[in-house]
């Protein structure tokens, strides 16, 4: 009986229906678009952290102050610059340690290049480019600057390997853009690298680099190569580690990473180039203000329109009453009616809102966006809180209605 | 039990604090008899049946219908009260105009959460309308809607009817009809109360009120023909 009720009055009033229902769509409209965008870029971006990206850098602690005096091992480490290389696969020891996707060495040092009579002083790096390391288990694991870096590091040419043996007589090289340009090098030529007038060795670049970063400026070779010419033997200057951390605190894991190997610092860094996340805040903010104010006038449209369908219904409502509805029975009648009013308008502004996060996304980050489903419930609740909060007083005014008022036959 | 139903004493009703529509009646209506309420225009009938169709609250004065007075009621309780014990029957046929007879019909069933439609349907073929069930009150003539609203007053079992003018708008044809559904139902046990302008129709009642200025001026019994 209920639902013949409301389903024959809404119907015999489709108009006053059509036009809440229309409220309420214009109402979520933009918050559905707008959380179908940011949720979208939040998910792309997450993905690219997850699949690479470093985003904790390992350094040496600078300050370390020896506890016991006159021990002489202390000192040392307090003294050291450097990070040991047989120290590194204790990240993978870490509790977090499936959260380590990779990690990479460098060694950074500043040698002489020379190429057709012309000197420059440049960074020679030492790295792991894509090494199999064993851990403490035994296991083996892929590892190295390729495995981290990749999307960032657009490499004309070819990534180089690591050294399976040494041979340094003919040992290739990767160059950065900016070092290729200044020392017009290009693929396939061979320079010599010298290392305070004493090694020198001959490279043939493999790949030249573009970063965008200081990347751009260094020359880059297998750990054991810069190890060698620089005659530091087993040691580091800093690593970069890859950690997942959709979730999980990355303040965490550096600091699990610093107790395992205790002379070192895990400072938490942020890759990604912060211009799509500054453009979707902004958006995200501009689009909130508008959503709260579109949600008012949502709020006071439908109750409008609410309101005047009660006034036209008084009679009938007032009917209702002197048969014996009570007064629950009168407000539950009414809630259903705007809660329907809210689904319906919420799934079609949940619709038309993809159009427009489509429509935002292509405009402003030139990707489509794909539909999210999390956004519908969330806009459907929106949608009903608004309806019903919008039902609150004109259902006030039902109740208020006196049956012997409105039928006085006269 | 007493032989008295409807107990009015010193009842008054003044609306917007000036208009005295009812100034102390004193009434007792005996269980199972038909009371004609007379008066002129203004005079206060309307009023008088609205307090005991628990309708609206007196302003002085008290109710007693059976055992329960009526002024102790709050809202919900009068609802209740009036959908459990009184049949209202309205001088315009007031019908919710998108249900079909019989949801009409239906809906203080509803209301008392009573689902069974064969009840209904058996109301609406004791008024003449088996055949009509679902059309909807747009489709049916004065008669037909007035019966449609006769069968919803008597859907709940009530043991009182009232009725105000349910005649005024129909014509002989149609209002010899509803007169004599009224006459069935006063046969089978129920209290009824009445309002009409029409003389003849009054003396059909066991007794006959008149009411002028908010008072009870006549009060006597008729002999039934
Ligand atoms: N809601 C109200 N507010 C103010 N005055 C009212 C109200 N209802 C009725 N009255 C006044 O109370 C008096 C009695 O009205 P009531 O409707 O009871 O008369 P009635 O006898 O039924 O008249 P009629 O024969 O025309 O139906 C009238 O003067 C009327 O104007
Ligand atoms: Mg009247």
């Amino acid at each position: 009986m209920f639902y013949q009720i409301l389903k024959k009055s809404l119907f015999k009033r489709k108009g006053r229906l059509i036009i809440a229902v229309i409220a309420i769509v214009m109402g979520v409209t933009i918050p559905a678009a707008m959380f179908t965008v940011s949720l979208d870029v939040n998910n792309k971006i997450g993905a690219e952290f997850r699949k690479f990206g470093a985003n904790l850098l390992i350094v040496p602690k600078s300050d370390i102050i020896p506890v016991g005096i006159g021990d002489i091992s202390l000192t040392s480490v307090t003294n050291q610059q450097y990070i040991n290389e047989t120290d590194i696969y204790k990240i993978k020891t870490i509790n977090w340690s499936k959260n380590i996707l990779g990690y990479a060495p460098f060694l950074y040092q500043v040698i002489t290049a020379k190429s057709n009579g012309q000197e420059q002083q440049v960074v020679l790096t030492g790295t792991w480019f894509e090494k199999n390391t064993t851990l403490e288990d035994g296991t083996n694991f892929l590892t190295g600057v390729r495995r981290i870096n990749s999307w960032w590091w657009s490499v004309e040419g070819n990534w180089i390997g690591d050294l399976e043996f040494f041979n340094f007589s003919s040992t290739t090289c990767m160059i950065g853009i900016n070092v290729a340009k200044k020392m017009n090098l290009s693929l396939g030529d061979i320079f010599s690298v010298t290392y305070q007038d004493e090694e020198t060795l001959s490279l043939e670049i493999s790949g030249i680099i573009t970063t965008g970063g200081t990347e751009d400026n260094h020359i880059f070779v297998p750990l054991e190569v810069a190890q060698y010419l620089t005659e530091q033997t087993n040691a580091i200057h800093t690593i970069q580690v890859s950690a997942l951390c959709s979730g999980c605190p990355i303040e965490d894991i550096a600091s699990e990473i610093e107790s395992e190997i205790n002379y070192i610092e895990a400072k938490t860094i942020l890759q990604m180039t912060n211009t799509e996340m500054s453009i979707l805040h902004t958006i995200e903010m501009m689009m909130t203000i508008v959503t709260l104010i579109a949600l008012l006038a949502t709020l006071l449209g439908v109750s409008t329109t609410l309101t005047t369908s009660i006034l036209e219904r008084k009679t009938e409502i007032g009917l209702m009453m002197s048969i014996g509805a009570e007064n629950r029975k009168i407000a539950s009648l009414f809630l259903t009616e705007s809660l329907l009013i809210g689904v319906m308008g919420g799934f079609i502004g949940f619709i038309i809102g993809i159009l427009g996060a489509q429509f935002v996304s292509i405009t402003v980050f030139n990707s489509f966006v794909s539909p999210q489903l999390i956004v519908l419930p969330i806009i459907l609740v929106i949608a009903s809180i608004v309806s019903l909060f919008a039902s609150i007083i004109p259902i006030n005014r039902a109740l208020k209605i006196e049956p012997v008022l409105v039928l006085r036959g006269d | 039990m007493s032989k008295e139903l409807i107990v009015l004493d010193n009842l008054s009703k003044i609306y917007d604090g000036c208009t005295t529509a009812l100034n102390e009646i004193n009434l007792s209506i005996s269980r199972g008899d038909w009371t004609s309420i007379t008066g002129p225009s203004g005079s206060g009938k309307t009023t008088l049946l609205n307090m005991v169709s628990c309708l609206d609250k007196p302003t002085s004065g008290s109710i007693m219908i059976g055992e329960t007075k009526i002024n102790d009621l709050n809202q919900t309780e009068l609802t209740r009260f009036r959908r459990e014990n009184i049949g209202l029957i309205f001088q315009q046929h007031y019908l919710i105009p998108y249900l079909s007879a019989l949801e009409n019909v239906m809906l203080p069933m509803y209301y008392n959460n009573n689902k069974d439609e064969s009840i209904a349907i058996k109301t609406l073929k004791r008024v003449g309308l088996g055949h009509r069930l679902h059309s909807i009150p747009a489709k049916l003539s004065g008669g037909e809607q007035q019966r449609v609203c006769i069968a919803r007053s008597l859907i709940n079992n009530p043991r009182i009817l009232i009725a105000d003018e349910p005649t005024g708008n129909l014509d002989q044809k149609n209002g010899r009809v509803v007169l004599n559904l009224i006459k069935e139902i006063h046969e089978a046990g129920n209290t009824i109360l009445l309002v009409t302008h029409n003389s003849k129709i009054a003396r059909e009642g066991d007794r006959i009120v008149q009411i002028i200025d908010g008072k009870v001026s006549m009060s006597n019994m008729t002999v039934i023909n």
